[in-house]
């Protein structure tokens, strides 16, 4: 292997995927470009699936079941993640949201998972190329003061100076520097980990809970953060049980219940799904689970 | 803006990944501790045999011949380590362990996973790390060795880096088997169990099952501590260090197949056997090198200069046929004193137990019961004793060839060395843990770039 993308099957068929929206001309002609077959009844002259900025489906989830002996966690979970924006995999606890992450990033075995990155079928073995994945309820290296495994990521995807410090800006981090991770609380502990997330270069970041131990003042610092980071052209999916914080952030949402997809789309979309036309995320997400 | 195409792997450079190792190593209680109990282990072995030593010696003063058999390799070097052999044994699976069994429980292994680094690449930084930790912990031993020179002891370089040599191979070998046990373990307590069911199930091979016949006799082998006989004996075998190095690989591969979360079990239970087999093959190429070389000063593991130099001559094979039984101890004397030396000196050599597997009970009535026949040239001659000094002049008769004078000066004089060993006790029982209490303090303290981060 020489570092780079080995696309294993270049001439895919276009993947089966439920809830794939509509593909809009610009991205249909740069899927041509890329040598992707498009179907031609799939292509509309719509704006409202996303505009050209975040046109690009970057991740095409076609099929994710993972099945623990008699207990289906996952059944065919499929979805779209487009370039640059943020979206919300909204469930409740159990609902699935930290099994498909985990699948996706492709640290958990599966029955099935066909995912497209670009539109090229991706091993789970080579997720990591463009997925990072920040899991929920790590302490990571926890006799270490927090500049040492800051330093560490930060070397490894050799981060200058001046983005190693712009990390801990915008996170917060400063106060703590200097004491070891095992001493942090939850608040900075979640802060550390997003820090470590944004040092990381992959264009897709699948953070689990990333709100979690955050009062409402912070959930909107953090917010803020990601928004900032999306705006750089970084994709987000956050796995999110609190529907007001979701809400709050989120472009887009995967409503998961009982490890099946129940809804994806805005708000605005989930709405006119649900006729609904002024209900909130909660009001939706229990008209369609 | 970002890209989005794909993040190149596997170039990600590499000190930041062993930075971290040492560090994660350093700053857990495991080592220190080791190295804390090590201190008072190794110091009273050492106080001991220099003791003895030092008895040995008074009387080998008053004899020149008693002083030719007092070597610092079996008197101090040996006895010393072995209290070395010992921690590592019983307390540095611990401490391999926490290598991966800490990041395995933190769950910092899955972020690890997702770095920039093939999986083989992070089990070798972690035997890297392993193999500093073995370094640290040998502290107390080479403190030894040094106070023993400071005494006016004799070290010989060969024999003493040989013997270091194969506890550094033990030590990796124990520490392989801990990263594998830890990559199969959900946690460290089970990882320790299965390591521990390696390095104490070797004694239980060595109490139990050696010097037994037949298939025992093969489970025995198996045992660990078969190790660092040989290298005890003063010899560097190519074909044990080639084993041994196959069998470290052989578990951090086992350890690099199990490592990855996300791999389905079928593959690894696949991709392992491959390894085993794999290993197993060269294991078995391992058995059949019997190059070795002898690098005590005493030349213990081979005959006189003269005789080497003329049994190296013998251009055709010689054949030996042994009718003994392999648990006999006149086998295990004939091995010792003159079939492991042929075997070295002689290219072309082939020994074989007549009647395959005989048992002591069973040839009991057998009147060629303790023979060797010797074979060489057409011509044979029958043995029963295990000495060099009859065997020897046996097989310059069958070869047609003089005795050789023995070459004058060759004699091993011996170092023996009456001192006092009782000052080196303070060393181990108060300066080194001092030092080391404070060498625990220096790593728990912060970095320096905290300053340039915030």
């Amino acid at each position: 292997m020489d570092g780079t993308f080995d696309w294993l099957s270049p001439n895919l068929p276009p993947p089966r995927n439920r809830y794939r929206e509509p593909v809009s001309p610009p991205l249909a002609m740069m899927a041509h470009q890329r040598g992707i077959a498009v179907d031609p009844g799939d292509v509309v002259s719509t704006a409202s699936a996303c505009d050209e900025a975040q046109g690009q489906i970057l991740l095409r989830v076609d099929s994710i079941t993972k099945q623990y002996t008699d207990l289906v966690v996952l059944a065919d979970v499929g979805f779209d993640v487009h370039a640059g924006e943020i979206v919300g995999i909204i469930g409740p606890n159990g609902a699935g949201k930290t099994t498909l992450l985990e699948a996706l990033a492709g640290i958990l075995p599966a029955e099935t998972n066909d995912v497209y990155w670009l539109g090229r079928s991706i091993l789970p073995s080579r997720r990591r190329e463009a997925i990072f994945y920040l899991p929920d309820g790590v302490r990571p290296y926890q006799d270490q003061p927090v500049t040492r495994v800051l330093s560490f990521f930060a070397d490894v995807y050799r981060r200058s100076a001046e983005e190693i410090a712009g990390t801990i800006q915008s996170v917060g981090l400063t106060p703590v520097l200097h004491k070891r991770v095992h001493s942090l609380s939850k608040g900075y502990g979640r802060r550390l980990m997003l820090a470590l997330g944004l040092l990381t270069p992959q264009p897709l970041l699948l953070m689990d809970e990333p709100f979690d131990g955050f009062d409402l003042r912070q959930v909107r610092e953090m917010a803020k953060v990601l928004r900032d980071e999306a705006a750089k052209s970084r994709t987000l999916v956050l796995a999110i049980h609190q529907l007001m914080d979701a809400e709050r952030i989120c472009d887009r949402f995967i409503l998961l219940a009982d490890g099946r997809v129940r809804g994806v789309g805005t708000l605005n979309d989930l709405r006119a799904r649900t006729g609904n036309p002024i209900g909130n995320l909660e009001d939706i997400f229990l008209a369609l689970t | 803006m970002r890209s989005h195409e794909a993040f190149r792997v596997h170039d990600a450079p590499l000190r930041p990944l062993l930075t971290k190792e040492l560090w994660e190593i350093l700053s857990g209680r495991a080592l220190w501790t080791m190295l804390l109990l090590m201190c008072p282990l190794v110091g009273y072995s050492f106080f001991q045999a220099v003791s003895l030593f030092g008895e040995a010696s008074a009387a080998g003063q008053q004899s020149p011949v008693l002083a030719n058999s007092l070597s610092p390799l079996d008197g101090v070097m040996v006895p010393t380590l072995g209290a070395s052999y010992v921690a590592v044994t019983l307390l540095f699976p611990f401490v391999a362990i926490r290598v991966l069994g800490q990041e395995k429980e933190s769950g910092a292994l899955r972020l690890l996973i997702q770095l920039p680094y093939r999986a083989s690449t992070l089990i070798a930084a972690k035997l890297v790390a392993v193999l500093a930790a073995w370094v640290l912990s040998s502290v107390p031993a080479f403190s030894a060795l040094a106070i023993w020179r400071l005494l006016g002891g004799h070290l010989s370089a060969p024999e003493t880096l040989n013997l270091l040599f194969g506890h550094l191979l033990y030590g990796l070998l124990v520490g392989a088997i801990a990263l594998f046990a830890a990559s199969i373990s959900e946690s460290a307590a089970t990882a320790a169990i299965v390591t521990l069911a390696f390095t104490i199930g070797s004694w239980v091979l060595d109490f139990t099952v050696a010097g037994h016949p037949g298939l025992l006799e093969w489970i025995a082998r198996l045992s660990l501590t078969q190790v660092l006989r040989t290298f005890e004996q003063g010899l560097l075998s190519l074909g044990l260090v080639m084993g041994i190095g196959t069998a470290v690989c052989g578990f951090a591969a086992l350890a690099t197949v199990w490592l990855p979360p996300g791999v389905h079990v079928r593959t690894k239970l696949f991709r392992s056997l491959v390894c085993v087999l794999a290993a197993a093959i060269v294991l078995g190429l391992a058995t059949q090198i019997r190059f070795s070389v002898d690098v005590t000063e005493d030349q213990r593991n081979s005959f006189p200069v003269a005789d080497q130099r003329a049994l190296a001559k013998f251009a055709e094979p010689l054949v030996v046929t042994v009718h003994l039984a392999p648990e006999d101890p006149r086998y295990a004397d004939l091995q010792r004193n003159v079939l492991a030396k042929l075997e070295r000196v002689l290219p072309n050599v082939s020994v074989r137990l007549a009647g395959g597997r005989q048992s002591l009970a069973t040839n009991a009535g057998d009147d060629s019961y303790g023979e060797v026949e010797y074979a060489y040239g057409g011509r044979s001659d029958v043995s029963r004793s295990s000495s060099p000094r009859e065997i020897l002049p046996l097989l310059y008769g069958l070869a047609r060839v003089a005795l050789p004078a023995p070459i004058p000066g060759a004699d091993y004089p011996g170092y023996p060395l009456v001192t006092n060993g009782r000052p080196a006790l303070l060393w181990f029982f108060f300066g080194l843990p001092l030092f080391i209490v404070l060498a625990w303090w220096r790593s728990r303290r912060l970095p320096d770039s905290i300053n340039a981060l915030s």
